[in-house]
């Protein structure tokens, strides 16, 4: 590849002030983009990677006013120094851009076909039809009349891909542009965005965390850490022999569709990346990193040789995670079960202890509203129809299934936040189940200290107060959290943490039956790993069941003993979980297994 | 059906072992290693964006400096607010009368302190009693939802709807003209907003995970609303406190200035315009003093209205 590339980055820093010092973002970042390459930008947050896509668009918030070193050029123009007129010229022509959320971008008010006749710079009714088939938006002339809202998420981002590619860029940088999307659409849109891009002869940068999304379209790969790009290579290079011990943890962390169950034992990456206020002056990654020693303090290295780059200073030498991480086989002492007082004399059960929960029949209507006043009133929509359901003492039961499956209203039924419409949800003996939630943040009261709200749960449950306080600093260690949380705010901690805290608060009196909605799907595949772990651990040492909602099977994969598919409302399969991923029955669930981006298909691929 | 035991003995599950303690019923004091009794009852944690207490105090500080030179003022006004002057009436400003006296030789400057207390205070007790009715209806509406929300909203409509000017001419028809009677119609066509906006913040609150949650940690449904949903509506309520002091002192002296206030001799801002316009081109100090106070009141308020709203706006500081 001789051409000139159409993204050139060169030694790019970004920092930030704050009222707490300066973020270093982005700190020497080089990435390149040739005419027509598909290249993958992945990290977790906080890796710089978003930043440095929004500087190659010209687009970094003028806000918390950034100082930006180094050059991004584009079209051989520096989008770090020109005018904003002269960026925005660039935008739109030459590059352009697609967003996680599809309904931020839209303007709300207008018509799909105006904003994507807009977007082209003027363009017919016939010509934004075919820009929008082009995206295999069904009815394109009937969806360009359509407002935002009225498209589903799949649709929305497809409408995003038509104006993006609605100008012929050379370049499209798309930023997590399927993270919102269900696992069946957001194969499909992917594949999209990369079909769309090497017919056109596009290049596209897809910035993203996860691996797995970038294994599967991209024809390189570029990881980044702590502001840096650690490892750069094509893709089935980074799959197959990672140079970079982080990218060998990232591989490792992310649960897969084959290979031992883990059963809480995914490996996991130790601590936490570094903070972006006071960067390490060597390898960023030193800290967390198995195979470290003196000599990554000193300044990074950079081995280069041809699509092959790393900043390791041992480049390989790590070629297996090691299995479990130190959570591995850790048993908390103080979470040790404690003998029920009924049992604890050797009074054998004659009778397996009663499952935590046996629902039968369950169904739930919501009401529509009538369309007009004197309406007849429309049928109910049912969003499950007629479920059983049972999760044994101590058992791990996944359901899995797309939004609009039934399966985050049977949850609800099952923890008593909704009234069943018909049917019987019979709870096991025990504290009353309780429930982690998606967005940890927004289940946790944002004014109250942590410590205050694992305590409200000991006072509703009668614990003697003088036992309390002990109680919140004990249940803390147990979730991995340290005693001075109890005085945080919800706001204080990080994404992680703040699970860990939800969590904390269930357990506090540990309930016979854990339900968990989609409980690490708003988190980094390395603070997932260790969540799914605590939960699995959990369960193991307080014997709680956990009821397991999620839309990722590779998660469920990871926890569960038996997998439940559920589809408009219904069971479709259930199966114990091996069995599941060895011999899906139902088409939903080979759909459901296709879709899942896993890295090992890739290996096999390359 | 359920046969959840909520009561289930606590002892199940955590309990003592890398934490030393003092055998059974150790006393309540019972040392925590790397932790001081009582951690986490401690005051409120500051923490940067979220909005403490501190940020509320801090943010209320020039409100409060204003309300007290506002209040202690009078003390250092020359005469008391009927007091006649030796220098008679309607006498032009000079250094012992700043602003004058008016038709019947009372000193103008000290009418226009004492009054400017009256009408800052009156905005501020109207606004306390309207948050007061208003929050407390707006927390249960929006709490418990369903049919005890719609009617006590339709309430809140009526209430809504009544113009205050035609209410104040009423109540004072009924019970005679007094800036009681002017403070209490006020204060019946104020609360309304306020039960509005605590119901809408409580249920969007109430519809946030944090509050399931809360729920099914077992808290109780008087707690869940003072320490879960109402504390969410704190910002947005302080925020219309503040911009409604500069309405309230703008509505007050337009009441009192058609008549509806104290009757004469009582120092009311509006009122003093109203009986000096006569005198407007003569001696134009007699009305304009007092409605210039009028003036300088709003503007204050709104100011500070406006200062507060910068730092409170979660919008802007999230």
């Amino acid at each position: 590849m001789t051409d000139t590339p159409v993204l050139d980055v060169q030694d790019l820093h970004v920092t930030f002030a704050s009222p707490r010092g300066d973020v270093h973002a982005v700190r020497g970042a080089s990435l390149r983009v040739m005419p027509g390459e598909v290249v993958g930008l992945v990290g977790e947050s906080g890796s710089g990677k978003s930043v440095l896509g929004l500087t190659a668009l010209g687009l970094l918030p003028a806000a918390p006013e950034p100082r930006i070193e180094g050059t991004a050029m584009l079209d051989g123009i520096d989008m770090v120094t020109a005018a904003e007129d002269e960026r925005r010229a660039r935008r739109g022509t030459y590059i352009s851009a697609v967003f996680q959320d599809p309904m931020g971008s839209l303007n709300p008010s207008m018509r799909i076909g105006r904003q994507v006749a807009e977007a082209a710079g003027g363009a017919t009714d016939e010509e934004v039809a075919q820009m929008l088939a082009a995206t295999g938006i069904p009815e394109p002339e009937h969806k360009a009349r359509a407002y935002p809202h009225e498209l589903s998420g799949g649709l929305r981002q497809r409408v995003m891909i038509a104006m993006a590619l609605s100008r012929h860029p050379r370049l499209i940088v798309a930023d997590e542009p399927t993270t919102a999307l269900d696992v069946t659409v957001q194969a499909k849109v992917l594949e999209l965005l990369a079909d769309a891009a090497r017919e056109r002869g596009v290049a596209l940068l897809l910035v993203t965390h996860d691996l797995g999304v970038a294994a599967r379209i991209c024809d390189r790969i570029a990881v980044a850490y702590a502001g840096r790009i650690v490892e750069e290579g094509t893709c089935a290079q980074i799959l197959s022999e990672p140079h970079h011990p982080y990218t060998v943890g990232l591989l490792a962390s992310r649960p897969k569709l084959d290979g031992t169950i883990a059963g809480g034992d995914l490996p996991t990456l130790p601590g936490r990346p570094p903070d972006p206020r006071n960067p390490l002056a060597g390898c960023a990654f030193a800290p967390r990193c198995p195979a470290a020693d003196t000599e990554c303090a000193g300044p990074v290295p950079n081995h280069a040789l041809g699509e092959r780059r790393d900043e390791c200073h041992h480049p390989g030498v790590l070629t297996r995670w090691p299995e479990g991480g130190p959570h591995a086989g850790r048993k908390d002492p103080i979470l040790l079960k404690a003998p029920h007082p009924a049992q604890a004399p050797a009074m054998i059960p004659a009778t397996p202890p009663d499952p935590a929960v046996v629902v039968r029949g369950a169904v739930r209507a919501f009401e529509r509203p009538k369309p007009f006043p004197f309406a007849k009133r429309p049928e109910p929509f049912y969003a499950v129809k007629g479920v059983d359901l049972e999760v044994p003492h101590a058992g791990s039961v996944a359901i899995v299934g797309e939004s609009g499956s039934g399966k985050s209203t049977l949850l609800r039924m099952i923890v008593g936040l909704l009234e069943p419409t018909e049917g019987e949800i019979e709870l096991g003996p025990g504290a009353p189940p309780q429930m982690i939630f998606q967005d940890a943040g927004a289940s946790l009261t944002p004014w109250m200290a942590i410590g205050k709200q694992i305590e409200e749960r000991l006072i509703a449950l009668d614990v003697p107060r003088e036992e309390r306080e002990r109680r919140v600093l004990a249940t803390l260690e147990a979730v991995g959290l340290p005693g001075e949380a109890a005085t945080a705010v919800p706001r204080a901690l990080s994404g992680g943490q703040r699970q860990r805290a939800a969590i904390a608060r269930a357990i506090a009196v540990p309930p016979a039956l854990l339900a968990c909605d989609e409980p690490v799907s708003a988190l980094d595949v390395s603070l997932a790993a260790q969540v799914l772990n605590l939960l699995c651990h959990l369960r193991e040492t307080l014997d709680i069941a956990l009821l397991f909602v999620t839309h990722d099977l590779a998660a469920a994969r990871a926890v569960a003993d038996e997998v439940v598919v559920m589809q408009q409302g219904e069971v479709v399969e259930r199966a114990p979980t091996e069995q599941l991923f060895t011999d899906p029955q139902h088409p939903y669930t080979r759909e459901l297994i296709a879709a899942v981006p896993d890295v090992t298909e890739v290996e096999v691929a390359a | 059906m359920s046969t959840v035991t909520p009561d289930a003995p606590p002892t199940t599950g955590l309990t003592e072992g890398a934490l030393p303690v003092e055998g059974p019923g150790a006393p309540a004091a019972a040392k925590v290693p790397g932790a001081t009794s009582k951690l986490w009852r401690g005051r409120r944690p500051i923490t940067p964006g979220a909005l403490s207490g501190d940020t509320v105090w801090h943010a209320l500080i020039p409100f409060f400096v204003l309300s007290f030179v506002i209040l202690v003022a009078p003390v250092f006004a020359p005469y008391g607010s009927t007091d006649v002057t030796s220098a008679g009436a309607l006498h032009a400003p000079t250094s012992g009368a700043w602003f004058g006296t008016d038709e019947i030789g009372r000193d103008v400057f000290s009418r226009v302190l004492i009054g400017m207390r009256v009408s800052w205070f009156s905005a501020l007790g109207v606004i306390f009693l309207g948050t007061i009715i208003g929050g407390l209806i707006g927390a249960v509406a929006g709490a418990f939802g369903g049919k005890l929300d719609m009617v006590l909203m339709r309430i809140t409509d009526l209430f809504l709807s009544l113009p205050a000017p035609v209410l104040a001419i009423a109540v004072v028809a009924a019970m005679g003209p007094s800036l009681r009677n002017t403070l209490i119609a006020l204060s019946i066509v104020w609360w309304p907003w306020y039960a509005r906006i605590v119901r809408g913040e409580v249920r969007a609150l109430a519809a946030r995970p944090h509050t399931e949650a809360a729920r099914l940690a077992g808290v109780s449904r008087t707690r869940l609303v003072l320490k879960h949903l109402l504390p969410g509506a704190m910002a947005p309520v302080i925020v219309t406190m503040s911009l409604d002091v500069g309405n309230l002192i703008l509505a007050l002296a337009g009441l009192s200035f058609i008549g509806l206030g104290a009757p004469p001799p009582a120092p009311e801002l509006g009122a003093m315009s109203a009986r000096g316009l006569q005198y407007l081109f003569g001696h134009p100090w007699v009305p304009i003093a007092p409605a210039a106070a009028v003036a300088l009141l709003a503007l204050a308020a709104n100011l500070l209205g406006d200062s507060i709203n910068r730092r409170l706006d979660q919008r802007t500081t999230r």
